[in-house]
């Protein structure tokens, strides 16, 4: 009787410990299918484009050649690391999904710095955010890596379900991703490619293909050089570059760069230099792209820009001074300046960026951790280069 | 007991004004920002200042003898750009002790420069650093320097986790450094002859204290230490990006200022300033932890320097006003005067 009495005792118990697991369980199953209800796509970004519209990059990975470096930056395949970051990572501690549903859980989003595509881009990520009423909170760090490494840290403390970053550098990059990782707390990169390495403590990497965009970029260039100047031997251009450090720097140039060597080997790299002190000023461009001018004259045929607003605007007040018309310009977009540019002729093209798209896309893939679903480590976004053709497709411009 | 009048309040105020405002703004946080009271977030401030800090040593020291060196910035990013490029050649120890030695000479080239050749440190200083910046691009080809072996991340493993509460290897660094520093600045003689040489050249000179050696002993001061926060920083974060530095040099004459040391020298102390470090740290935080922006962030830090630049001159102006006056004689004749009404 006793021993009989023991045993019911126990089994109340432990009904009673074990009860709120499967009732945790239920509410988990029920938030996973509330979640997995909530459709996303019909989003829009302010440019009343679809906010997460799916990749058109249909680009097979080839193989990783055994020294990257050894090849010359005129190969495609030397940019390999950087280029197909991410799709020969090593996992390390990487969290597995709770398969729990994206509603209601909490995203910091670590941006780079202050500007008006980053506060479209929080707002795109936003915009899915509030879809699966997660709490949203970003970050800026405005443009200082120290700073970042900080909010990293008070991130950490905050201890989200989740933080998604925007690197300020390429390779610091790998250290924020392993410190993140140690902490336990889940990390996605977006927007700016890191450092391959870091790719092994991130769940995943989702943004522009920026050396895909200037490949496809550098090809309408290219046409548009040809036709201005049939038959010529050597078209000479030049590159002004993004802030050195991070992947635009070189995906912006040495991507068009390699692409031309083999698309038109008659177009030939006069120079290639990232405005300074201000990487992102009218004046300091304008300084730049005269001696460029000035040294190279009617031999400099065409620019591509790492930027269509600040950058652009000081190529075309150069361009101006010295009373050049012909000169084919070409930029990473898409500003309110850069697509007035296109529209009114002077700039050629510029590369779809949706700022918007960009914060959605991570924080999507966010939700769709959380949701448990099987995700690829790279999710590209929307490729498409825009001329005077389309440009009016655009408006209201995101920024 | 003795009491303390209004002017003695003020003066108290006055002095220790950096204090009470590290005590308020610790207070303020502690009591409503989110999440901002704990170990893991003071910790965080703490490593976040230790970088800043260790820069702040070499550069108060400079303002005290009533120089300025712009170069700062510039020399952390070189020094964290030689250790990790040299590292895969020289290894750790010798690629970091190279590091030191170059931004140390970096100082006493600056040194010479205004010691010797009569140059105005702003000048000098912002010569070196545009010198600097340049010889940082060609180092480095335009990239970010990283290291990603396990040794490095072993390295910086160490030097970023606690050992102590609140103490990581980094920040006993630096604190170590504060120390020796502020007590060889107030304890001994050669320190305060520094306080001497700032305060008056001339005087100093007359005294018999060598000033060109003062002037450039604290600019080499100021390259050794901005070698030791850049050097420590990328061992920590294992990579050097070429914008490593570009922040420090703003923040550190901010909180020099703020932290009390005049400009125009022979005035201030090391730990006011790593102290002003500090609570303008908490300030940041606090800002980020109550969900502010980062225009917030600025307009404060702005605010706080336009408050102590104004205060200072209001100090200074009445400081002139009093000067030659007697205040015995004034009260004396205000009291006939009303004793004759």
């Amino acid at each position: 009787m006793k021993r009989a009495a023991f045993i019911a005792v126990a089994i109340a118990l432990l009904a009673l410990v074990a009860a709120p697991c499967f009732s945790q369980t239920a509410a988990q199953k029920a938030n996973l299918a509330a979640s997995l209800k909530i459709d996303t796509s019909t989003l829009k970004s302010a440019d009343n484009q679809q906010l997460l519209a799916p990749s058109t990059d249909s680009r097979k990975v080839p193989a990783r050649p055994a020294d990257p470096n050894a090849l010359a930056e005129t190969d495609p395949l030397h940019w390999y690391d950087m280029e197909w970051a991410g799709w020969n990572v090593t996992p390390t501690n990487l969290p597995k999904s709770p398969a729990d549903g994206a509603v209601g859980k909490k995203i910091i989003m670590i941006v780079h710095g202050d500007h008006p595509w980053t506060t479209a881009c929080i707002l795109g990520g936003k915009k899915v955010a509030d879809a699966y009423n997660m709490t949203f909170k970003a970050l800026s760090p405005n443009w200082v890596k120290d700073v970042q490494d900080q909010m990293i840290d008070q991130a950490i403390n905050e201890k989200p379900d989740m933080i998604l970053l925007i690197p300020l550098d390429a390779k610091g990059a790998v250290q924020q991703a392993r410190k993140i990782n140690q902490a336990g707390i889940p990390v996605h990169i977006f927007n700016t490619l890191p450092d391959a390495q870091a790719l092994n403590y991130a769940l995943g990497w989702t943004g522009p293909d920026d050396f895909g965009q200037f490949r496809l970029l550098a090809k309408s260039w290219a046409d548009e050089l040809r036709r201005r100047n049939p038959g010529a031997k050597t078209i000479g251009v030049a590159y002004v570059q993004h802030a050195p450090g991070g992947s635009p720097y070189f995906a912006r140039s040495f991507g068009p760069i390699s692409e031309l060597a083999t698309y038109a080997p008659e177009i030939k790299t006069l120079a290639k230099a990232s405005p300074t002190p201000a990487t992102f000023d009218a004046n300091t461009t304008m300084q730049l792209v005269s001696d460029w001018l000035t040294k190279y004259g009617k031999d400099l045929k065409g620019i591509c820009a790492s930027d269509d607003s600040a950058q652009s605007l000081g190529i075309f007040q150069a361009l101006e001074k010295a009373g050049r018309t012909d000169v084919v310009v070409v930029a990473a977009g898409n500003s309110k300046q850069g697509m007035d540019l296109v529209k009114d002729g002077k700039l050629f093209a510029i590369t779809y960026q949706t700022a918007e798209g960009d914060g959605a896309l991570a924080v999507q893939y966010a939700a769709d951790w959380f949701n448990g679903k099987k995700l690829p480590v790279r999710r590209n976004l929307a490729q498409h280069i825009i001329t005077k053709a389309d440009v009016d497709k655009f408006y209201p411009p995101q920024w | 007991m003795r009491k303390i009048g209004k002017n003695g309040l003020l003066s108290f105020g006055d002095k220790y004004r950096i204090y009470i405002l590290f005590v308020a703004v610790f207070a303020f946080m502690s009591l409503f920002a989110p999440r901002f009271f704990n170990v893991f977030n003071v910790t965080s401030i703490l490593k976040a200042i230790s970088m800043n800090a260790c820069v702040a040593i070499g550069f108060t020291v400079v303002m005290i003898c009533g120089q300025l060196d712009l170069s700062i910035g510039t020399v952390i990013t070189f020094a964290g750009v030689i250790a990790l490029g040299l590292q895969p050649s020289l290894g750790y120890l010798a690629s970091v002790a190279v590091a030191i030695v170059a931004g140390t000479l970096v100082g006493v080239l600056n040194g010479l420069l205004v010691a010797k050749a009569k140059i105005n440190s702003f000048i000098v200083t912002l010569g070196t650093m545009t010198i600097l910046q340049g010889a940082i691009y060609e180092l480095s080809g335009g990239n970010s320097i990283s290291v990603s072996s396990p040794e490095a991340f072993v390295i910086s493993d160490f030097l970023s986790k606690s050992f102590l509460p609140l103490i990581t290897p980094r920040i006993l660094i630096s604190a170590v450094l504060v120390a020796v520093v502020e007590f060889y600045l107030r304890r001994t003689r050669s320190g305060r002859n520094f306080y001497l040489v700032g305060g008056n050249r001339s005087t100093a000179w007359l005294a018999g204290i060598r000033t060109d050696r003062y002037t450039i002993a604290a600019f080499a001061l100021s390259g050794a230490t901005a070698a030791v926060a850049g050097v420590f920083s990328v061992l920590e974060s294992t990579s050097a990006t070429l914008k490593l530095g570009e922040n420090s040099l703003m923040y550190v004459i901010s909180a020099t200022i703020i932290g009390g040391t005049a400009m125009s020298g022979g005035k201030g102390g090391v730990l006011r300033s790593v102290v002003a470090i500090f609570t303008l740290e908490m300030l940041y935080t606090g800002v980020i932890l109550f969900g502010l922006g980062n225009e917030v962030k600025i307009f404060l830090a702005g605010l706080i320097l336009a408050y102590v630049v104004l205060y200072e001159a209001y100090a200074t102006y009445k400081h002139e006003k009093s000067l030659g006056q007697r205040p015995e004689l004034m009260k004396e004749l205000a009291a006939r005067k009303s004793a004759s009404a």
